[in-house]
């Protein structure tokens, strides 16, 4: 089958007072149909950023300086904006960190999953509020018809997450973009959210890019992991093979540096040095500079990926040493 | 809270406004020099005359006595007569206050109705060809001189193209053939509810540069705000995920822009509105447009106390009904403002 998204080769830089960022520099990686994939990585490594690029929402210094995004045999970055406007919501929808500020407050609930049903099913539709009153339902909302007036500030945080995604089904869309949608939320409203969103892309086989850097969630949650390192794909592969056997000495120290269960804090094993910027011309590996297995060619060159096994891909050149095998 | 019980707190705690700018202007106006006595005179009054029509207006008795005087005669809703022409106040502005209010009603209509689209799509796209030329526009509408302004229109559309008619409020022939029957004082009003469309069509050709020339303030800061506030608006994450959710431009811009755009500028022109009561005397001079602002001027140069007070009063209450009508406004637009 073929995927539903496919990113190739995909660049972003943002043009800054101090010059050119490097938010992406060349990615690659593809969404099953029916999967859930965590896209996951440090702080600043453009996982955001790659959400945004698929949506055609990037901030306006961006600019998109190679690749494509493949989605249902269209490439999204040639799409003119009208034709993009009709993806959005539409086919592939983003659900965002912060309920509370990206919900518009001076609109009831209702009226905002109205408007994105009129948007995109048509307006003079009678059903809106019967559908928008059956969506708030399924998204687990007390007193769903009583909720299509309630006001954003009135809810939780947790009920507020609960109706933008309520709001981001609205269209039924076949892909979701969901950018750390529990990172703003109380541990146990997050796992209330977790099993929602895991319960509604079973129901309504939708595909969904998780953007998180926690590796737990993902081991619960997707089964595809992409693992991104400064702008580039570090390993990529199916969860359980990826969090058994992790092959990049940068994914082992994600690994690593989570805690577990009985460990103590200082227990915990943090990869040393810092991150590129974005500003840096990377030479060779970007991973290198904080490698304990570096070697000559990394600093050299950027390293292939190695197939490791048919869904398991990682960009090292260790595996390229007849040693290592 | 409902609108009701705020509206009426929100009036009770006006009154106490109300009472200080009356004792306020009233005690002024007596301690300030001068002899009100003799300008009601006439010209070169004898003393013995002076001193009988100081007895006449209580002008001889202590001034606490004068002040309950005055504020009986006004709960009476007397607001007294002109020193000057010796008419009734309560007269005069029955006929000057309508036409300042329609004139100024009319600015503060066009100036939102066309200053608040302007500033949403200049907040819309920075920097482009017509954001700059919008800024020109705004720029120029708050800085030339209304008095320069006027001048101008009158002679592009009066002397040159001859379209528009260079003052007054109804021409002497619709005024004579088709009489406007008084009631409000709103001649657009008053003719419109008798059917009277001549003289309305009349009234409004009148009405037409005036009110535009005295829009070019409110006008400005209408664009100027709400361009400022959209940039602020559509930086907003819901805005953000407005786009992702596939919704239009026009009802990002707005519809949910907009409406949390919107409240500056609806502030700022209220307030101008207030202002221009007295304010728009230039204009009025020049349209001879038989206003407030006309009559307090002249009430000025006359030092004629009993108006500039009853004036003064006016606006308050005007200043109080508008802020009122901006806060209940303020509460009707954001769930999140709490009445009380
Ligand atoms: N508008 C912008 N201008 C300049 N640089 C930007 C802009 N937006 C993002 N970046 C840069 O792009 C890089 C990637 O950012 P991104 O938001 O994708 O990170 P992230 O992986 O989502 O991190 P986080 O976990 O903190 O959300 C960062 O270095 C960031 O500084
Ligand atoms: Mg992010």
């Amino acid at each position: 089958m073929t995927p539903i998204l496919t990113i190739e080769n995909l660049q972003v830089e943002f043009s800054t007072p101090f010059g050119a960022v490097h938010a992406i520099r060349g990615i690659d990686f593809s969404l099953a149909r029916g999967d859930i994939l965590g896209l996951v990585g440090e702080t600043g490594c453009g996982k955001s950023v790659t959400g945004r690029s698929i949506m055609r929402l990037l901030d306006e210094n961006a600019k998109v300086s190679a690749g494509r995004i493949l989605f249902d045999g269209m490439d999204l970055l040639q799409l003119t904006d009208t034709e993009m406007r009709r993806i959005r919501g539409n086919r592939i929808a983003m659900i965002f960190q912060d309920p509370a500020t990206s919900l518009n407050p001076l609109f009831t609930i209702g009226e905002q999953i109205k408007d994105v049903l009129r948007a995109h099913r048509g307006s003079g539709r009678g059903g809106a509020k019967a559908l928008a009153i059956e969506l708030l339902a399924d998204v687990g909302l007390p007193d769903p018809a009583q909720m299509m007036s309630v006001y954003p500030h009135q809810l939780s945080g947790g009920q507020q997450q609960r109706a933008m995604i309520a709001l981001s089904l609205a269209a039924e869309p076949d892909v979701i973009i969901a950018d750390e949608p529990t990172t703003a939320l109380d541990v146990t409203i997050q796992a209330q959210i977790l099993d929602l969103l895991r319960r509604l892309q079973r129901e309504r086989s939708i595909s969904v890019i998780f953007i998180t850097h926690d590796l737990g969630i993902v081991a619960e949650t997707c089964q595809q992991v992409v693992v991104l390192y400064a702008g580039r794909v570090a390993e990529k592969g199916a969860v359980e093979t990826i969090l058994a056997r992790p092959q990049h000495p940068y994914t082992r120290g994600l690994l690593a540096a989570l805690p577990r269960p009985g460990s103590r804090g200082n227990d915990l094993r943090v990869i040393r040095g810092n991150v590129p910027s974005g500003f840096e011309r990377i030479v060779g590996c970007a991973f290198a500079p904080r490698c304990d297995y570096v070697m000559d060619i990394c600093r050299a060159q950027n390293p292939a990926f190695s197939v490791i096994d048919s869904t398991h891909h990682s960009a090292c050149h260790l595996h390229e040493m007849p040693a290592n095998g | 809270m409902t609108a009701i019980t705020f509206l009426l707190r929100r009036l009770s705690l006006s009154v106490f406004v109300f009472i200080g700018v009356l004792i306020l202007t009233f005690f002024v106006s007596r301690v300030i020099p001068g002899n009100p006595a003799a300008l009601y005179a006439g010209a070169r009054p004898r003393p013995e005359q002076v001193e009988a029509i100081k007895v006449k207006l209580g002008l001889d008795k202590p001034l606490h006595e004068q002040f309950l005087v005055y504020v009986s005669d006004l709960l009476d809703g007397d607001l007294g007569e002109s020193y000057h022409s010796r008419r009734s106040i309560n007269t005069d502005l029955s006929i000057f206050l309508p036409a300042t209010l329609e004139l100024v009603i009319a600015a503060v209509f066009i100036a939102l109705l066309v200053g608040i689209p302007i500033g949403v799509l200049a907040g819309a796209y920075p920097k482009s060809a017509f954001d700059y030329a919008t800024r020109l526009v705004a720029i120029a509408g708050v800085s030339v001189p209304s008095f320069w302004l006027a001048l101008i229109a009158q002679f592009i559309f009066f002397s040159s193209l001859g379209w528009l008619p260079l003052g007054g409020r109804i021409s002497r022939d619709a005024s004579l053939f088709y009489p406007i029957a008084a009631q409000t004082g709103f001649y657009l009003v008053d003719a419109a509810v008798s059917s009277n469309w001549d003289a309305f069509f009349d009234a409004l050709h009148h009405l037409i540069l005036p009110a535009l020339v005295l829009s070019a303030y409110p006008l400005g800061v209408a664009i100027r705000m709400t361009q400022a506030s959209m940039i602020e608006a559509l930086a907003e994450n819901y805005i953000t995920s407005a786009r992702a959710a596939g919704l239009s431009q026009r009802v990002i811009l707005f519809k949910l822009a907009l409406k949390n755009a919107i409240m500056p500028a609806l502030t700022v022109v209220g307030l101008s509105f207030a202002y221009s009561i007295t304010g728009a005397f230039l204009v009025e001079t020049i349209f001879s447009w038989p206003g407030v602002g006309k009559y307090v001027t002249e009430a000025v140069l006359n030092v004629d106390f009993p108006v500039i007070i009853a004036v003064t009063l006016v606006v308050t209450v005007v200043y109080i009904l508008v802020n009122l009508a901006v806060d209940l406004l303020q509460a009707l637009l954001d769930p999140r403002v709490r009445l009380g």
